[in-house]
């Protein structure tokens, strides 16, 4: 721009002082043309310097901020939308971009896989692990060991485990004043995204941070609690990664952490006998709890447990305990309803015997004998109406210590009824 | 008129070209030294326009003033207790004194100034984890694991011996990015992991059956207790009944002769009701009838009235 002005400015100069030794008319086309030039060049400079100030014309997107520099000095920070400011190089805008989640994986707490490993195994390839892990190529996390294991064998009680896990930070630039001037990022190239370059440059760092934050956490858990992946540990290292950040005052503000774990290689085979003992034993007990649950619904139904408190001294009122009673359903409901079966049927008995007395006592009192011998042989009767089989046999005169001998077939179904009982 | 605007116009070029040759800019990210015939003669930290002597008397040189990495190298050291461990240190710092920094760095060289922190660091790092027990490391108690202030006593012990080099350079903040054990020691570990799993395991399986049979003999135990009570009420209710028809007796009262032998044949008929075998002498009645018509006597009048 300085070069081309430089330009307008020298063509102008020289016919303007040669002009007086020239003849009028020469003279006067030579101050027209003169004059033309003048008029352009002003329309020139006027359109220079309307560039120059629609130049200082900046829009800033939705997702980012940007922070105006005037000499060097941070002025202050613009909101997304249309904006003016002082052309380069009084002023000048740097865009950070502070509404976007960024990811960011870390795998350096992950075993070595060689290339081969790396590809999709077939089921029947067998990788061969090695019995150590190389502490410059494997990467593993130190987790603490139970605290039983300290009255064991551990004595000094630094035993420890050794944990795998893949991790994640998502985050957010999100304080742009403090991340422009802490934050080491390199300068944007023509052709690059700035977006990228800010990521590329950032990632170091946060690698760095983010292992620190993993290390120091995770030496706070034992192994199980590792490899449950609770959200205890992630939140923890979120915690440590967050202070360490607010350190350095990167403005960086991490959005979560997400991580799994999993046990060494070399040590597959019994974890995996264990997770199958957890589930065994799960099982068991599942089926313990289905045993009791039928046990109790068969005894007494639904209101078993309920009931059972009752039994075991809870207060409820009169009306509930009845209440509870009355759904009774199973086994002891069977022995209630027998009970109450019994209940009716005695006292029904009782009621015809005195109802069929107080009928028949007027006619008794009046000729005893015929009515009892009536009775009488109405019951001989009846009995031997439903007599299943019946002999009758002439008693001999004088037959002192004779004997008949009748074969009786029992009933076999007599005596599975005795048995059933 | 015309020549007014020609001047303005050059010495307004003239101005920025000029500027351009005797002013310059400190970015917020930046700190400079001005260099009078390659000597640092100024030291700027703040940012803002300063002024100058044209090239080739004064110079610029800038240093970026943001935090950056350095990582240690992953070396094998030492705990107080002679346990190998092996840990990697990262500093996060920054171009404090640019004068300094220019000085004792081979000319203000970044790679230089790196190599150096991460000699510095590794001195720190040996120092530091030598006055420190492996148990503080990792230990199955967390309250004793004293990973927090191993990292701030590094960076204590860094910051000063940074300081003391002068080099410029002020360290922001320090930590363990790696902690690792040797190679044989992970053999060892997973042996121990493998037989503490395995007992965890006999363990796991314990546990679950004695929960099981817990829950089974808890649910045996109330089973019976609910159907006690149960036989319990039931025995009541059956008083009850009992109770109830003893009312009835006492109306039986009247005539306890007919009652009782209203009782007895319905006894009688009642335990004689199913596929009963009788065997009965031909004796009695109504089976007399069977050995020959009896002997009926007409009741005369004057016995009736008797």
């Amino acid at each position: 721009m300085t070069e081309q002005n430089q330009e307008y400015d020298l063509q102008p100069q020289e016919p303007q002082g040669r002009s007086g030794d020239e003849l009028d008319a020469a003279g006067r086309s030579l101050s027209e043309a003169l004059r033309i030039s003048f008029v352009i060049l002003k329309v020139i400079m006027i359109v220079l310097v309307l560039v120059f100030l629609a130049s200082g014309f900046r829009t800033v997107g939705s997702d980012e901020r940007a922070l105006v520099l005037r000499l060097g000095k941070i002025r202050g920070v613009l909101e997304p939308g249309p904006h003016w400011v002082f052309p380069y190089p009084i002023e000048e805008i740097v865009r950070i971009p502070v509404a976007k989640r960024l990811s960011l994986p870390i795998d350096s707490f992950w075993y070595f896989l060689r290339p081969d490993e790396m590809l999709p195994q077939g089921p029947k390839t067998r990788i061969r692990v090695e019995p150590t892990l190389d502490p410059t190529r494997d990467g593993y996390c130190i987790t603490r060991s139970e605290k039983q294991s300290e009255t064991g064998f551990g004595a000094s009680g630094s035993d420890y485990n050794i944990v795998h896990g893949k991790w994640q930070l998502i985050y957010q630039i999100d304080d742009a004043t403090r991340f422009f001037k802490n934050v080491y990022v390199e300068d944007v190239k023509p052709g690059q995204d700035y977006f990228n370059v800010i990521t590329k440059s950032i990632t170091p760092l946060l690698q760095a941070v983010f292992e620190d934050a993993v290390v120091t956490a995770m030496v706070n858990y034992t192994i199980d609690e590792a490899i449950s992946n609770r959200a205890r540990i992630p939140e923890h290292v979120k915690k440590l990664l967050q202070e360490k950040l607010d350190t350095i005052e990167s403005g960086i503000r991490v959005v979560s952490v997400l991580t799994n774990n999993t046990w060494p290689r070399q040590v597959d085979q019994a974890f995996q006998a264990s997770v199958a003992a957890t589930q065994a034993s799960q099982q068991a007990v599942s089926e313990a709890r289905t045993y009791a649950e039928k046990t109790l619904s068969e005894a007494a139904g639904p209101v078993a447990e309920e009931l059972f408190a009752v039994l075991k001294g809870k207060t409820v009122s009169r009306q509930d305990e009845e209440f509870l009673w009355d759904s009774l359903a199973g086994e002891g409901r069977e022995k209630i309803a027998q009970a109450r079966a019994y209940k009716t049927g005695v006292v029904e008995s009782a009621r015809a015997n005195a109802e069929y007395l107080k009928k028949i006592l007027p006619e008794y009192n009046k000729r005893p004998k015929l009515v009892m011998q009536r009775i009488y042989l109405d019951a001989i009767e009846s009995v031997l109406n439903n007599a299943y089989e019946k002999f009758v046999i002439q008693p001999v005169e004088n037959s002192k210590g004779a004997e008949i001998r009748v074969l009786v077939n029992r009933d076999p179904t007599i005596k599975r009824q005795s048995e059933e009982q | 008129m015309k020549s007014i605007a020609i001047t303005v116009f050059i010495v307004l070029l003239i101005g920025v070209v000029g500027l351009y040759l005797i002013s310059f800019q400190v970015r917020e990210t930046e700190s400079a030294l001005v260099m009078t015939f390659n000597k640092p003669t100024r030291e700027i930290t703040e940012p803002g326009w300063y002024f100058k002597w044209p090239a080739p008397i004064q110079r610029v040189n800038k240093f970026d003033s943001r935090g950056q990495v350095v990582e240690g190298d992953l070396v094998e050291t030492t705990t107080k207790g002679a346990v190998p461990i092996i840990v990697n240190t990262y500093v996060v710092w920054t171009i404090s004194e640019p004068l300094q920094f220019y000085n004792s760095n081979e000319r203000g060289s970044i790679e230089e100034a790196r190599k150096r922190l991460r000699s510095q660091i590794n001195d720190t790092q040996n120092r530091v984890i030598g006055l420190h027990e492996f148990a503080e490391f990792v230990n199955s108690d967390p309250s004793k694991i004293k990973m927090a202030q191993i990292e701030s006593e590094m960076f204590a012990d860094l910051r000063r011996a940074v300081r003391d080099a002068g080099y410029g350079i002020e360290i922001k903040t320090l930590g363990i990015k790696q902690l690792k054990i040797s190679k044989d020691v992970s053999e060892d570990v997973f042996k121990r992991m493998r037989s503490e799993r395995n007992r965890r395991t006999v363990a796991i399986i314990e546990d679950g059956n004695s929960v099981a049979n817990r829950i089974r003999s808890e649910a045996d135990a109330k089973k019976t207790e609910l159907l006690a009570a149960a036989e319990a009420r039931a025995k009541a209710i059956r008083g009850e009944g009992d109770a109830e028809a003893a009312k009835y007796y006492e109306m039986l009262q009247e005539n306890p002769e007919l009652a009782m032998f209203l009782r007895n044949t319905e006894a009688l008929k009642e335990t004689l009701k199913n596929k009963t075998t009788l065997v009965i002498p031909a004796d009695v009645p109504p089976f007399d009838l069977l050995k020959g018509m009896p002997d009926i006597r007409v009741l005369e009048p004057n016995e009736l009235k008797k």
